[in-house]
């Protein structure tokens, strides 16, 4: 069978799957709603501010009709579900714009920091916990633990401040904060990328223990496995067994437990932002969560829901086509 | 021919039981920690009062010192002194959100894994969903609609970390429901309710309080995050994130004391936390040994 | 298949004048576990010639296949290993496997000088790739070309075009071929083959035997690991029983075959279904408390007080060694 054969039942899955995803998204909608009503804040008094204090009640008074917040809680929740599925996402009270637009401005920022930050960890955690389970026991994967076991319980934005204090303030090397200098007039990927360095390490070596702790132990089973120590015996060099063999079939359920861990990264990448004011979604959703924009938080709620999902999917594809074993189509 | 009788082979058990025990003085230490803590942040209202909105404008930013061991911050305020009632309410906020999520998730769990069937097949469905909604978004959804305040915080951590609950007494129940033992307690007449609190509860209760216990760093860390992003505690309040945040902009000012005493303490608390309980865990099951050594 | 001429205390008439390929002197192996330790290798010496087919037979659990890995370097971390295990191959520098090191058995000693066919064949090939990629991968590996691929597949009575599949679609017989013929391809100098028969049909474990006898025809040895004592007697040169983790008895087929003198190795040809067809009386003992004196003597008929000392190996006379206080006379009934 071939590798492209094996995916060849993939269409009915992602089928099946998307059926599933739109009554378990519709339900959590209702949940945040639900939630959302229940909300103590009057959103026209949150809209408009200060002002509110002036504001005649039929002002406010026409702001709730024009948001129709005084319809029934099902016509509001109907009237909300069926503007997002038809692409409108509503309007952002905190920002007093659509709430598409902030997406789209920050948006990108936020999954290039996840994206990087994600590629690197996953590149570090693969080699540094495979040597580490080789040389089980050793200074290495003992340090390596060690180091592990102690970055896991650092809160990301103490790291974060740490990293700032060390690396911006004492040592000069990288900036504090922000996409690009002050005094820059325009937007240079160089810039941007040095700006980077030090939120995407912060957010890598904050993410990295789990990765790194689950790819070692998996290795280290692995290493044990029968057709590990038959690949061993018949005199294959170290390197094909730890990185052909042992790694690779440890591999394969890491590929599906990746999917499942990002959302966690999408946590920590909201907290990196915050701690080096970066322009993304993290910044926004602070001031949304102060101002109680519902619109704004169940739209960057619902929107990262849905590509976790996505991205789940697609690493169970990947994991269908990476193990000969799984079948789509069975 | 002469098959002879198959037992394991040495080999076999020698790598089933490969892993060793994790260090002693690792527990030892991190027992001596929690018990420091627990205890301090008991005591500390009638040892070492704190007026929580007092400032002493005449002692801003001071370094470490043999008076103020860990310094001060922008206000003047001993940062030593306000993380012991940090660790205090966070430890508090804490345990209760982790008992809440423990309740929640073991309810759900327990109705999933009691009922099974099609109830099994949509609860766990929400649960993959709520899985796969990052914790920090949706706990600041929910902080951000209830407004911030110490309630919130604990429903927000609640809200969120109930899954890994859920699923364990799920798979517990499920997996104890296909046991002999159970099949005898119902064929021999007993109850329902009765099995299930003669039977399956002392099998469920060790690992649901593991669980608590597990759980109670997260909900420190997301505690603290919550309120370093000013969506947690009131800010005047000494809470462990707050004392961050505020530290953050003394960090641009040089005291970088200020945010460093309570990330240690956080750091060393949950720290502690996690190699205790991940020893209980090994008691609890040999098979899944964690190898924590520390 | 074997001659008969007599070399005192020595095992292997065949090819008595030559140099031993392998010679294990005092060979010891324990497993530190955390409440126990295990001796699944007791003070094991025996030599191995080149074109010898040295037959290791007992029950499940007796350490067999402990010697096996301990002879690769395969051991996992809490295993000691004691003793000497000196390879002596005609154009390389004679090598103790014991004290040689993970490196040099990596890159000099494991394929190509000693070859494993390993037990259990469905959890001994990797389960991502097929058996054509793992045999290639092997060929490459020690130098060979990679076009002999179904040359070892037809060897060992594969279909080439079974070396697309992936292990999960093989068969049980299929695989263990296939692990054999993964063993063969760097062509090594000695080769442990532990249980090659399993899961094979009659047919096909003649087949496998017929191979394993003609590699030692052309000059190379094997072991051969069985619980299956036909087939140690079908191709064997030599056979030693072990018991709990010692060799009770060591000598050539036939004379192990028509007159065995420990009480164990008579017992084991007595279980044969063409013989009484009765079992061993008793269990085999646990490898963690293993009695002072001989290990067989609670399920021995002949045993004495005596029997609390620990026997030692001693000539038997036509050849071979025995450890026991009480062996039974050649020439006895039994």
């Amino acid at each position: 069978m071939t590798r492209s054969g094996r995916l060849a039942g993939a269409g009915p899955v992602v089928r099946r799957r998307l059926l599933v995803a739109v009554p378990v998204l519709a339900a959590t909608s209702i949940g945040m709603f639900a939630l959302g009503a229940a909300s103590p804040v009057d959103p026209a008094k949150q809209y408009a501010g200060a002002a509110a204090f002036t504001a005649s009640e039929e002002n406010l008074a026409q702001l709730r009709a024009n948001w129709g917040v005084d319809d029934p809680l099902p016509v509001q929740y109907l009237r909300w579900i069926s503007n997002l599925v038809q692409g409108d996402l509503g309007w952002s009270t905190s920002r007093h714009e659509p709430v598409a637009s902030v997406l789209a401005a920050r948006a990108g920022w936020t999954l290039l920091l996840i994206g990087v930050t994600l590629a690197l960890v996953l590149v570090a955690s693969l080699l540094l916990g495979a040597l580490a389970a080789y040389r089980r026991g050793g200074v290495f994967d003992r340090g390596l633990r060690t180091a592990a076991y102690a970055v896991e319980s650092m809160p990301v934005f103490w790291l974060g401040l740490a990293a700032i204090a060390v690396f911006a303030l004492a040592l000069g090397w990288l900036p504090a904060g922000g996409l690009t200098d002050v005094t820059a007039t325009s937007t240079s990927w160089s810039d941007v990328a040095h700006h980077l360095i030090l939120p995407v390490g912060v957010l890598a070596v904050s993410q990295a223990p789990w990765f790194v702790l689950f790819v070692r132990d998996a290795v280290a089973e692995s290493l044990r496995d029968d057709h590990v120590l038959a690949a061993r015996a018949r005199g294959l060099p170290g390197r094909t067994v730890l990185f052909g063999h042992a790694l690779r079939t440890a591999l394969l359920p890491f590929l599906t437990l990746v999917g499942t861990h990002l959302p966690e990264l999408v946590g920590g990448a909201v907290l990196v932002e915050t701690v080096f004011s970066l322009p993304g979604l993290g910044a926004v959703t602070v001031a949304a969560a102060l101002g109680s924009d519902f619109p704004l938080l169940a739209a960057i709620t619902l929107v990262t829901t849905a590509v976790v999902l996505a991205a789940n999917l697609a690493t169970d594809l990947a994991y269908a086509a990476a193990d000969p074993r799984v079948r789509l189509d069975g | 021919m002469a098959d002879l009788a198959a037992r394991p082979s040495p080999l076999r058990i020698a790598r089933s039981r490969l892993r060793l025990l994790p260090g002693q003085a690792g527990v030892v230490t991190a027992g001596l920690v929690l018990v420091v803590a627990v205890v301090g942040s008991l005591l500390a209202p009638f040892v070492w009062p704190l007026d929580q909105s007092a400032v002493a404008l005449d002692q801003t930013r001071l370094a470490p010192s043999w008076a103020h061991l860990a310094g001060t911050d922008d206000l003047g305020r001993d940062v030593a002194h306000r993380a012991v009632y940090g660790l205090r309410v966070s430890l508090l906020v804490g345990a209760v959100a982790a008992l809440v999520a423990t309740v929640l998730g073991g309810v759900i769990g327990g109705i999933a894994g009691t009922l099974g069937g099609r109830v099994d097949r949509i609860l766990m469905r929400i649960v993959d969903t709520i899985a796969a909604m990052p914790h920090l978004l949706l706990g600041i959804f929910i902080v951000a609609m209830l407004r911030p305040s110490l309630g919130a915080v604990i429903a927000s951590v609640g809200l969120t970390h109930w899954l890994s609950t859920a699923r364990i007494v799920r798979s517990e129940l499920l997996s104890l429901r296909t046991r002999p033992f159970i099949d005898a307690a119902i064929g021999g007449g007993a109850g329902r309710l009765r099995v299930l609190r003669r039977h399956l509860l002392p099998h469920v209760l060790p690992r649901l309080a593991l669980a608590t216990t597990l759980m109670i760093p997260h909900a420190v860390w997301h505690e603290t995050a919550l309120s370093f992003l000013g969506l947690g505690l009131p800010p005047h309040l000494a809470s462990l994130g707050n004392m961050i945040n505020d530290g953050q902009g003394s960090l641009l000012t040089g005291a970088w004391w200020a945010s460093l005493a309570p990330g240690v303490v956080i750091v060393v608390v949950t720290l502690a936390i996690a190699v205790l309980a991940a020893r209980w865990r090994d008691r609890l099951d040999p098979r899944v040994r964690a190898e924590l050594h520390l | 298949m074997t001659t008969t001429e007599s070399v005192p205390a020595e095992a292997s008439p065949r090819a008595a004048a030559s140099q031993p390929l392998l010679t294990v002197d005092g060979l010891g192996v324990e497993f530190r576990l955390r409440d126990a330790r295990v001796r699944a290798v007791s003070d094991l010496s025996l030599t191995v010639r080149s074109g010898e087919l040295l037959a290791i037979v007992g029950e499940s659990g007796c350490g067999k296949s402990v010697l096996a890995h301990a002879l690769l370097g395969l051991l996992p971390g809490n295993a000691t290993t004691t003793g000497h295990a000196v390879l002596d191959h005609p154009g390389a520098d004679p090598v103790d496997l014991v004290t040689c090191g993970q490196r040099h058995l990596a890159r000099r000693v494991r394929g190509r000088l000693v070859g494993l066919v390993p037990q259990s064949p469905a959890t001994a090939l990797n389960p991502v790739r097929t058996g054509r990629r793992l045999l290639a991968e092997t060929l490459w590996a020690h130098g060979r070309d990679r076009a002999d691929v179904d040359h070892l597949a037809v060897d060992v009575g594969l279909d080439p075009a079974d070396l697309d599949r992936y292990p999960h679609e093989l068969s049980g017989g299929m695989a263990q071929r296939l692990v054999t013929a993964l063993a063969l391809a760097p062509d090594p100098s000695l080769l442990i083959a532990d249980e090659p028969t399993t899961g094979l049909d009659r047919p096909l474990v003649d087949h496998t035997l017929d191979l394993l006898r003609r590699r030692c025809d052309n000059g190379a040895a094997v072991v051969l690991i069985t619980h299956d004592l036909a087939a140690a007697r079908r191709v064997a040169d030599t056979v030693a029983v072990m018991y709990a983790s010692r060799i009770v008895e060591h000598r050539d087929t036939d004379g192990l075959f028509t007159t065995p003198t420990h009480p164990y190795a008579s017992a084991l040809l007595d279980a044969l279904p063409d013989r009484a067809f009765r079992p061993v009386p008793g269990d085999p003992p646990m490898l963690t408390a293993l009695p002072m004196g001989c290990a067989f003597a609670p399920r021995c008929p002949r045993r004495t007080d005596t029997c609390t000392d620990r026997p030692l190996p001693t000539p038997v006379t036509g050849g071979g060694t025995v450890a026991c206080h009480h062996p039974i006379p050649i020439g006895a009934t039994t």
